[in-house]
């Protein structure tokens, strides 16, 4: 089993600049704490007190107790929340900047937008590390030496076990809890996968589960997946509330033992005012840690968040080369004016145990050319790009541009030299607008809708209700799939690159548009280079030079 | 706007009103359960104020005091029981809650079927299926017991301690009325603010999870830090904003702890009072003991008393959650009380089938116009019947509207003389095997996927549809042949293959009437010539309905129909329905550039 504390440490730690914060949280806490404590046992006290005739607590130390705990317990709140909406803000921008780096490495491209959603939810996962764990956590730091000290004063033979009893509901307990979940986790995470990929293909499916009426088949695999899940919280909600049953008869026996020894059965007799200190002592103390086995329970699964999260974050890519993990200008500032393209003998190769993508691929591209690329599907058109872009390195070979080695060129430098559409560009859920101005923060409108025009979405915009302000939803859902394309199309012509590489930019055009596209692609892209990756040819197309794609090679075609 | 969100919230409230009926009944369990805890706990605390105020004393029966250690026992045991069994009992409900919405949920998803897809993600519907129904767990599960329990288990404390302290009765009914006023006072406007807040910060929790899923393309823009310095200003302003509603808010939280303040201080310097004029000076006849026990035993019940008000106010949040879901599932149709049919029923006639459109009418939107305005055709037995056209022209309507995935808005569509609208699902997908631009690959094996057509053929049946697919070489070349895993989404399959596997689909489900959405509309060229080429094998003896692309349509024989897309897109009823406009001055009769384009038109005067 995997160790439980490392991952969790290793969050605190990327927190050390919150560290005052989340300490003068913790310490606040401890206070209200302490005043709670005073007053449940003074007001025992003083009421025994009374019995035996004595005045032990006074009425205005009482009141002022009271008063300071509401506070105190007000100012608790409010300061351990502000620190953890800090340390979970910071959390975030963290992992948004390793996550980029490690798809500037090329891992992002090749993890699905689902698998890095999951990663999102383990970052918000990881908000209860501070208010359900540390804060209580301290607390013992307070609640265990008073236990000892104030019950050891009166009898050490009933301090002893009542601190032991303390010691495992505060510690052993949670411990064990986390351990527990972090075993039933990996169960319980397969049986949630399970309905996840089981309700994925039923909504994705609905067509062909309509059209084949496989409807009551299909939701009897979604509703075996549930019982699975079901089955599985079940055990561990037992197992909750087995930890959970334990946890208050340890509470319980402590009190047994204070009130063996208030009346001296079985153990030495302490006095009738000792005993009600210790007793309403002891029913405080163990109240404020009662919750930390369901937070040990929690615990197990942080951990495994946070490792999830650490992991994704350590990642970095397979680029040979710098790649600084903020993009600086820490080699030429600025790639060559000269925009020409070279591919020497490029030989790349996904991972060691797959075939090669290319095995002496060259080709020379010169500023301002429109060539195009062809081939099947997987025949590395979308790798080709990725290595002009630097998302991956060559193994073999070099590419140039410019004349010079892209290996030696600042790779957010090349990036705004070379803008891509890809199979996969994202469409943000903003407007469309914010989704535009992506590609060139400071073009006006006017640029905005030429860009529009130029790739035959404008008329679709200007019919939308609030036009370039329209928002777009997850995943673009507020568009069709080729409005959506022809967006992302847009956004490529905006940039200021002067290299586009188009990789099947008609997706989801008519022919007629299509046509219509490709033939004014010329006047758009005036003075720019223009890959285009297709696998076919419409015919339209002033095509400077056209390769087709084969066993790894460029091949001039006709 | 305004009246959207008020209906919305109505849903919301009814939904939420129901559910509860459904979920108190099932809660009952675990309530009980709180109750006899309650009990316990109250004989609990007499045991323990008997013990304390004989060893205050010095005095008391041995014997007694050896009956309430033993009395103090029996009812930790039975509180620990109790507790756990509560536990056990609340998961048990939330988890028979769970399983009736999924199970309803389900049923409304199929039933309502592709039209589904059209304004949702498939991401945000699994997602609905599965987060957002586990989401409500703590609504069953925690808040509707403990919604219970704060009002009848103080009820029961209190009626104790009016038996044996009048007075403490008395500070912890006014201090226990006290907690639902505070609340009242800080709480609403804050629970409206929290709500918002709440929104707020799931909204920016959906922004995360969109820029980390785009994170190659702001990379590849290099806007990496730009999205990352704007993602930490949205979140600190977002906290100052979250910090001034907490601030109200938790001001209702320190009313309950205030209120536990007062009631302990009261009783403890009331009572304490009383026994220490007791003990000063001693009334004749008066017996000191017992009012010490009843004394502590008062003080030992005021935490009882708060405990459920405070778990009812920690379970809030799982009754905030249950309305986000609440408005979730108020988009999905209700699933009607009958269960959809199961499996398809065989197919009658092998040979082919006539299919006929008369005078069909469809458009998907008033402001878009009809797509079909008059629509009509035949297919005879065993004719191919291709439908070509530009994008727009409504050839995927058509077979949309064959698939019964939408009904026609006007006019009838024939399927061997019986209208399709009064077939039921099954009989209907008995008749027609379907292959679209994109065929599903599920999860699972390739014997599954391709077994999905027709789940009891037999390995024969399977073979002869690997024959018409052209996939049966392929099958032989994978080391595991059929039980070859494809994975989420289809992975490692190409769109050739995937298209294959469709094909023997549709080649084991064997129907009579075959639609075929533009099947090679993704494939390069070398590919397309293959899958027609099955394409043609399958069409053989059947009846087919083909929305085809040029190239397709050149090499598959068959009867040519051409759609043209409407020419006037905004239909006239609409126009129609627009009240005359008062005669503008000529100097504004100036050519909108929205009038140049009817959708804008249309679209501009339903927004006046």
């Amino acid at each position: 089993m995997k160790p439980l504390l490392p991952p969790l440490l290793a969050i605190l730690r990327l927190w050390r600049p919150r560290f005052p914060a989340l300490g003068a949280g913790i310490l606040v806490s401890l206070v209200a704490l302490a005043s709670g404590l005073a007053l449940l046992s003074l007001s025992g006290l003083r009421l025994a007190g009374s019995a035996l005739g004595l005045l032990l607590a006074s009425g205005l130390l009482l009141r002022g107790l009271g008063l300071g705990r509401v506070v105190l317990r007000y100012l608790e709140r409010l300061m351990t929340h502000a620190a953890t909406f800090q340390a979970l803000a910071d959390l975030r921008v963290w992992f948004f900047r390793r996550i980029a780096v490690s798809a500037a490495g090329g891992l992002g491209f090749r993890r699905t937008g689902d698998v890095l959603g999951r990663l999102v939810g383990d970052v918000e996962a990881l908000d209860g590390l501070y208010l359900r764990l540390l804060v209580p956590l301290s607390g013992v730091l307070l609640t265990l030496p008073l236990l000892a000290l104030v019950i050891g004063a009166r009898s050490v033979s009933l301090a002893l076990p009542v601190c032991l009893l303390f010691v495992a509901v505060a510690l052993l307990l949670p411990w064990l809890a986390a351990r527990a979940s972090t075993r039933a986790g990996v169960p319980l995470a397969e049986a949630q996968s399970g309905l996840r990929v089981a309700s994925l293909d039923l909504a994705a499916g609905l067509r062909e589960i309509v059209a084949f009426g496989a409807g009551a088949r299909i939701a009897e695999i979604v509703r075996e997946r549930e019982g699975r899940l079901l089955v599985a919280q079940h055990s561990l909600a037992r197992n909750g509330a087995a930890a959970g049953a334990v946890s208050f008869l340890c509470g319980q026996a402590a009190v047994l033992l204070v009130l063996a020894a208030a009346i001296g059965f079985g153990l030495p007799r302490i006095s009738g005012l000792a005993a009600v200190l210790s007793l309403f002592l002891l029913l405080a103390c163990f109240e404020s840690v009662s919750g930390l086995v369901r937070a040990g329970v929690l615990a197990g699964s942080m951990a495994q968040s946070a490792r999830r999260v650490l992991e994704a974050g350590a990642a970095t890519g397979p680029v040979a080369g710098p790649t600084p993990p903020v993009p600086q200008a820490s080699m030429r500032p600025t790639p060559p004016a000269d925009a020409t393209l070279r591919l020497e003998d490029v030989g790349y190769r996904w991972s060691a145990d797959r075939p090669p993508v290319f095995d002496g691929l060259s080709l020379a591209i010169p500023a301002g050319a429109r060539v195009a690329l062809l081939g099947p599907s997987g025949a590395g058109k979308s790798t080709l790009a990725s290595l002009l872009l630097r998302v991956v390195a060559p193994q073999s070979g070099r590419i140039t541009y410019g004349g010079v080695d892209v290996t030696g060129l600042d790779v957010a430098g090349l990036r705004r030299q070379i803008a891509w559409l890809s199979q996969s560009t994202h469409l943000f859920d903003d407007t469309i607008r914010a989704n535009l101005l992506l590609a060139a923060p400071d073009a006006d409108d006017a640029a905005l809708w030429t860009a529009l025009e130029q790739a035959r979405i404008a008329e679709f915009v200007r019919s939308l209700p609030d036009q370039l302000d329209e928002w777009l939803g997850e995943n673009g859902a507020g568009v069709s799939g080729g409005q959506g394309r022809r967006l992302a199309l847009a956004r490529t012509l905006l940039s200021p690159a002067s290299v586009l590489i188009l990789d099947e930019p008609c997706a989801g055009l008519d022919s007629d548009t299509e046509r219509a596209f490709l033939s004014t692609l010329f006047e758009v892209a005036a003075g720019r280079t223009v890959i285009l990756i297709a696998h076919r040819l419409t015919g339209v197309e002033r095509l400077d030079r056209v390769w087709r794609l084969q066993q790894g090679r460029a091949v001039p075609a006709a | 706007m305004g009246e959207m969100s008020t209906k919305r919230t109505a849903a919301t409230r009814s939904w939420t009103r129901t559910q509860s009926r459904l979920g108190r009944q099932q809660a009952r369990p675990a309530i009980l359960a709180g109750l006899c805890g309650c009990i316990a706990s109250l004989l609990q605390a007499w045991c323990v104020a008997l013990i304390l105020a004989a060893g205050l004393s010095g005095a008391g029966q041995h014997r007694l005091l050896l009956e309430a250690l033993a009395g103090f026992v029996a009812a930790a045991l039975a509180r620990a029981a109790l507790q756990a069994a509560g536990e056990i009992l609340a998961s048990r409900a939330g988890i028979a809650a769970r399983r009736r919405l999924r199970g309803e949920a389900l049923q409304g998803m199929i039933q309502a079927g592709p039209a589904l897809l059209r304004d949702r993600h498939s991401g945000a519907i699994a997602a609905l299926l599965v987060d957002r129904i586990e989401a409500v767990d703590g609504f069953f599960a925690r808040w509707l017991p403990s919604a219970t329990l704060a009002m009848a288990a103080p009820a029961l404390v209190l009626a104790v301690a009016w038996l044996v302290q009048p007075y403490a009765a008395l500070v912890l009914f006014c201090c226990g009325l006290a907690v639902p006023v505070m609340q009242a006072v800080f709480g609403i406007g804050a629970a409206a603010a929290s709500r918002r807040q709440f929104q707020a910060l799931s909204r920016l929790q959906v922004t995360f999870v969109d820029r980390v899923r785009g994170i190659a393309t702001l990379v590849l823009a290099g806007r990496t830090e730009d999205e990352a310095q704007r993602l930490a200003i949205a979140a600190a302003e977002l906290r100052r904003r979250t910090m001034r509603v907490l601030r109200v808010a938790f001001l209702s939280s320190a009313g309950l702890d205030c209120a536990l303040a007062v009631a302990l201080v009261a009783i403890a310097l009331h009572d304490g009072g009383r026994l220490l004029h007791a003990a000063v000076s001693p009334a004749p006849g008066s017996a000191p003991s017992l009012s010490v026990n009843r004394a502590l035993f008062v003080l030992l019940l005021v935490p009882e008393f708060f405990a459920p008000l405070r778990s009812f106010a920690l379970a809030y949040q799982d009754r905030m959650q249950a309305g986000a879901c609440a408005e979730a599932l108020a988009w999905l149709p209700q699933a009607a009380s009958s269960a959809p049919p199961d499996s398809p029923a065989r197919p009658v006639a092998v040979a082919g089938v006539t299919v006929t459109l008369q005078d069909v009418r469809y458009g998907w939107s008033e402001a878009r116009g009809r797509v079909l305005d008059g629509l009509s055709f035949s297919a005879a037995p065993g004719e191919t019947v291709l439908l070509s056209g530009p994008s727009g022209a409504g050839k995927s309507t058509v077979i949309e509207l064959l698939l019964g995935f939408i009904e026609p808005q006007a006019g009838r569509i024939l399927i061997d003389g019986i209208d399709l609208r009064e077939m039921a699902p099954a009989q209907r997908a008995g008749m027609i095997g379907w292959i679209g631009q994109n065929p599903m690959l599920f999860a699972g094996s390739l014997r599954e996927n391709i077994l999905f057509g027709r789940p009891d053929a037999d390995t024969a049946a399977l073979q002869r549809a690997l024959a018409v697919a052209a996939l049966d070489d392929l099958v032989a070349a994978l080391p595991d042949g059929l039980e070859t895993r494809i994975g989420e989404g289809g992975y490692g399959v190409s769109g050739g293959q995937a298209q294959r596997v469709a094909i023997a689909r549709a080649a084991l489900h064997g129907a009579p009437l075959l639609l075929l959405d533009e099947p090679t509309a993704h494939l390069d060229p070398d590919t397309e010539r293959s899958i027609l080429a099955s394409l043609r094998e399958l069409a053989r003896d059947r009846t087919v309905v083909m929305a085809t692309h040029a190239l397709e349509a050149q090499s598959l024989a068959g009867r040519r129909i051409e759609l043209r897309p409407a020419e006037h897109a905004a239909p006239p009823e609409a126009a129609d329905a627009i009240p005359p406009m008062p005669r503008p001055l000529p100097a504004m009769v100036e050519p909108q550039p929205a009038m140049a384009n009817p959708l804008a038109a249309t679209v501009d005067r339903g927004v006046v």
